[in-house]
């Protein structure tokens, strides 16, 4: 059931007071929910230096503010941010079962995506352009089985794994290393909107306010693989923060997914180590969902698989193209002179075909069937 | 001796424009010395130290007096070194080393040129300007240096006498020799004699960029080049001079003058032929690009004037130099003003701007991997602001040709087949637009693009289509029109259908999704 406005609040209250997840556990332990932890703290009902060493008593007195309450109650309204804790109906059993599970969590958007079967896809930032392309045909197909795919909504992979999800029609979760408050990165505000509308979920650790740390995205990730049935490496280094991911999964006892890419690439070291330790190996959406028994799903959701469908009529042309460019990827040149087309058609034959989505387009003018 | 005095007529270049100088000479009794005087800069100062070198090498000597030169108007800066021959003149006049024969009325005569020590008569910038002024003040001939004649040589109505060495101007003078007249060259002999140094070609494959440059001529639209180093978008830009309709003779002479003034002419050109085309390097700066410095001189936009001006590695170009550029761009000429001088230099050029897609070079390459991080690519990109993108109608990526293609690729088209195309779709737009004020099509505001370009309902529904499916601008929609225009000219189509449209959405690469 979701918490009140004010009942939101407390949980702020009590995340925002910098405690480590085990102590707020622990408080929550005594005092069932913040709210109660907060009523207890202020009137003083409860002996506190019996429950806290004196460096986490301070924290908590330093944090008793009603100001800070309404400001919290404000925000939160403000941004549709909502909250659950640990003894809340509303959090996820499985995430109960991991080392350190957080004690309250902040969301927006749709809290029962999590429901789903879920699969996290973790990778570099700074990712190669052959990964982010693997990566959103991947979580394309997979989340045209019904699968979420749960990220981090970093830049290069994990903003891959987001859309590529969404363009397969399924909700997608992200985790984030901040307040939901805050705007970060803030060349994905229109994803995480986007995120929104198509039923997914925005979670955090973080009360609103909380700045984005450098430490706070390797702890998150614990989240991230702890939500999840299956962790996919895409791409990373072998000193990958990505990496932390896949120890935090290993801890949980997930499975662990190794994209193999290319292994003359200096992206995929991480991958190719990862491999050799004992990462499962796949090549398509397909091998995933069988190594994980999934494969009874209902069938997927229909997606562009038939031109007819697409509802334009062939012209010579447009079926010259489509055959030239049965075998594989090519370059513009090679396209006309594999089909015969002037450059001048064959350019407006291009427009259509990408038009109505038959063929993609890649950078350096590269063209493709799209599956 | 009694005092003399002489007069002679010389002309200066203020801007692109001539004005007639009259050098005065005075020479009376006192100590001996040359005073220069009518503000003459440096170099015009030092001429006296010339002219007396020059004179006594020219079998004549000079006459210990006190000499006073005037250069009237004396309010004007006088600049550079071509007024040494009529001070030379005028020297030798005053002290009577020179008997003019009555029967040569010199008063009608211009005189330029630089002077070397041993009396050679050296080439001077802005001969074209100077000359076309003098016509316009009923001189009836000049008396120019020799590699200057043949610049001039297409100028009716007025005499040019080329010179070498001062002794021919005095024996001139003194009515003992005849000097030969420079031959008249028509513009359209020169036109023939002329010859391109590149040519279409000479470039392999590369079928999609080649089209782009025909549109791009065709319409005088501006265009980006977008591809990884060593794919050729130089040489591509390099073919555009000669695919362009050729000039007129008022455009040579309008280019001409401006390379005149900045002596940028080589020795024994005539007047510009060809298109000019200017690359200048990236590290140029702003008053080298559109013009200034101390004497407020003409840049690389107007030195581009008529021509193409081709900015390769547009991003690594100062933003300042790069903003700088879109006064020239949306205007067609440049004010330059400076503490002593305004200008106003013509400036309307193609822009044709090339780029790596990112800082290592290879994004998109299928030959080598691209090492550069989504944030380096994009902040790579944003270096070239949207004011300036808005100006720029065609953008197309150019992969480079694989060796074993230029092998077998056979022989491409030539320029003079481009260029037979372009003519005939420039001269529908000429028609399309008279009285307009406008020549082409590159030229069309955006409620110019509601009226002359109209597509039919399927291009309609097409484009629609692109600009919801490929994510597309407002702005990438008036240019998708105003290139899809071109195409049809080029086709000698009246109407705008959706083969011209779904080119024209060809040319919008960095509108697409994956660069952004």
């Amino acid at each position: 059931m979701a918490l009140t406005s004010e009942q939101n609040a407390y949980c702020a209250w009590l995340a925002s007071a910098g405690l480590p997840p085990g102590k707020l556990r622990y408080l929550l332990d005594i005092f069932h929910d913040p709210a109660s932890c907060y009523q207890a703290f202020q009137q003083n009902s409860v002996d506190f230096s019996e429950i806290l060493s004196p460096r986490f008593r301070i924290l908590l007195e330093r944090n008793a503010d009603s100001e800070k309450l309404m400001n919290f109650i404000r925000i939160m309204k403000n941004n549709e941010i909502q909250a659950f804790h640990y003894n809340d109906d509303l959090y996820p059993g499985r995430l109960k079962q991991i080392p350190d599970p957080p004690a309250i969590l902040f969301y927006q958007g749709t809290i029962s995506s999590l429901e789903n079967r879920v699969i996290a896809v973790v990778g570099s930032r700074a990712a190669s352009y052959s990964g982010q392309k693997a990566t959103r045909k991947l979580t394309r197909e997979l989340s045209s089985h019904h699968i979420s795919i749960i990220s981090g909504l970093a830049t290069g992979i994990d903003t891959c794994a987001h859309t590529g999800c969404l363009d397969g029609g399924s909700p997608t979760i992200a985790v984030m290393g901040c307040g939901l408050d805050m705007v970060y990165p803030a060349v994905n505000t229109a994803l995480r909107d986007q995120i929104i509308i198509q039923g997914g979920l925005l979670l955090s650790e973080y009360p609103p306010g909380e700045k984005p740390t450098g430490w706070h995205f390797p702890v998150r990730n614990r989240i991230i693989t702890g939500l999840a049935d299956a962790l996919i490496m895409m791409e990373a280094k072998i000193r990958s923060g990505s990496m932390t991911s896949v120890q935090h999964a290993l801890e949980q006892g997930k499975d662990i997914f190794v994209y193999p890419g290319d292994p003359s690439s200096e992206y995929y070291e991480g991958n190719h180590q990862l491999l050799r330790e004992g990462g499962i190996y796949f090549t398509s959406a397909e091998d995933i969902l069988e190594d994980l028994h999934w494969l009874d799903n209902p069938s997927p959701v229909g997606q562009n698989s038939d031109c007819s469908a697409c509802g334009i009529t062939m012209t010579p042309e447009a079926s010259a193209v489509i055959n030239a460019l049965k075998p594989g990827i090519l370059g513009f040149e090679k396209l006309s002179s594999v089909s015969g087309l002037e450059p001048s058609k064959l350019m407006g034959t291009l427009t259509v075909l990408q038009i109505n989505g038959i063929i993609e387009v890649m950078p350096g003018k590269q063209y493709q069937l799209k599956r | 001796m009694e005092d003399i005095m002489s007069k002679t007529l010389s002309f200066g270049v203020d801007g692109v424009n001539g004005y007639p100088v009259h050098v005065e000479v005075f020479s009376m009794n006192g100590i001996p010395a040359i005073d220069i005087i009518g503000l003459p800069d440096t170099s015009v100062r030092e001429s006296k130290n010339r002219i007396h070198a020059a004179i006594i090498n020219s079998g004549k000597s000079i006459i210990p007096k006190r000499i006073t030169v005037n250069l009237a108007p004396a309010d004007i800066k006088k600049e550079g070194p071509s007024f040494d021959l009529p001070i030379a003149v005028g020297v030798m006049i005053s002290m009577g080393q020179i008997a003019p024969n009555p029967e040569q009325d010199l008063t009608h005569t211009a005189f330029f040129g630089e002077l070397s020590l041993d009396g050679c008569v050296q080439p001077i910038n802005g001969a074209l300007p100077m000359v076309i002024c003098a016509k316009e003040n009923g001189i009836h001939e000049v008396i120019l240096p020799e590699k200057n004649a043949r610049e001039v040589s297409c100028i009716q109505g007025i005499r040019i006498l080329p010179v070498n060495h001062l002794k021919q101007v005095v024996d001139y003078c003194e009515g003992t020799v005849k000097i030969p007249p420079q031959e008249q060259i028509s513009y359209e002999k020169l036109k023939c004699e002329t010859v391109t140094t590149v040519d279409m070609s000479m470039i392999k494959g590369q079928k999609g960029a080649r089209r782009a440059i025909e549109v791009a001529a065709a319409g005088g639209h501006n265009m980006l080049m977008v591809g990884v180093p060593g794919s050729g978008k130089t040489m591509l830009a390099r073919c555009i001079p000669s695919i362009l309709p050729p000039m007129s003779f008022e455009e040579s002479l309008e280019t001409t003058r401006i390379h005149s003034i900045s002596g940028k002419l080589s020795p024994d050109s005539g007047l510009m032929v060809i298109r000019p085309f200017r690359s200048p390097h990236h590290n140029a700066s702003v008053s080298s690009l559109v013009g200034g410095g101390q004497n407020a001189q003409p840049g690389e936009v107007s030195l581009a004037n008529n021509g193409v001006l081709f900015l390769d590695e547009l991003p690594e170009f100062p933003r300042a130099s790069l903003e700088a550029l879109r006064q020239p761009l949306e205007d067609g000429f440049v004010n330059v003003t400076r503490v002593r001088k305004q200008m106003r230099y013509q400036s309307s050029f193609m822009l044709i701007a090339a780029m790596n897609p990112c800082p290592c070079g290879f994004f998109g390459s299928t030959r080598r991997t691209c090492r550069c991080t989504p944030q380096e690519i994009r902040k790579y990109l944003d270096r070239i602001s949207g004011p300036l993108l808005d100006r720029i109608d065609l953008q197309i990526e150019v992969d480079s040709v694989p060796v074993n293609e230029i092998n077998d690729s056979g022989v491409s088209e030539s320029s003079a087949a481009v260029a037979a195309r372009v003519r005939k779709a420039r001269n529908i737009q000429l028609e399309r637009y008279f009285g307009t004020g406008k020549h082409c099509n590159a030229q069309l505001t955006n409620a110019d693009v509601q009226r002359y370009c109209t597509p039919d309902d399927e291009a309609t529904r097409l484009l629609n289509a692109a600009v919801e499916t490929l994510h597309l601008s407002m702005r990438a929609y008036q240019r998708i029109l105003k290139v899809a225009r071109t195409i049809a000219d080029l086709e000698g189509n009246s109407h705008i259908n959706s083969g011209h449209i779904a080119e024209a959405i060809q040319y919008r690469e960095l509108d697409q999704k994956y660069w952004r």
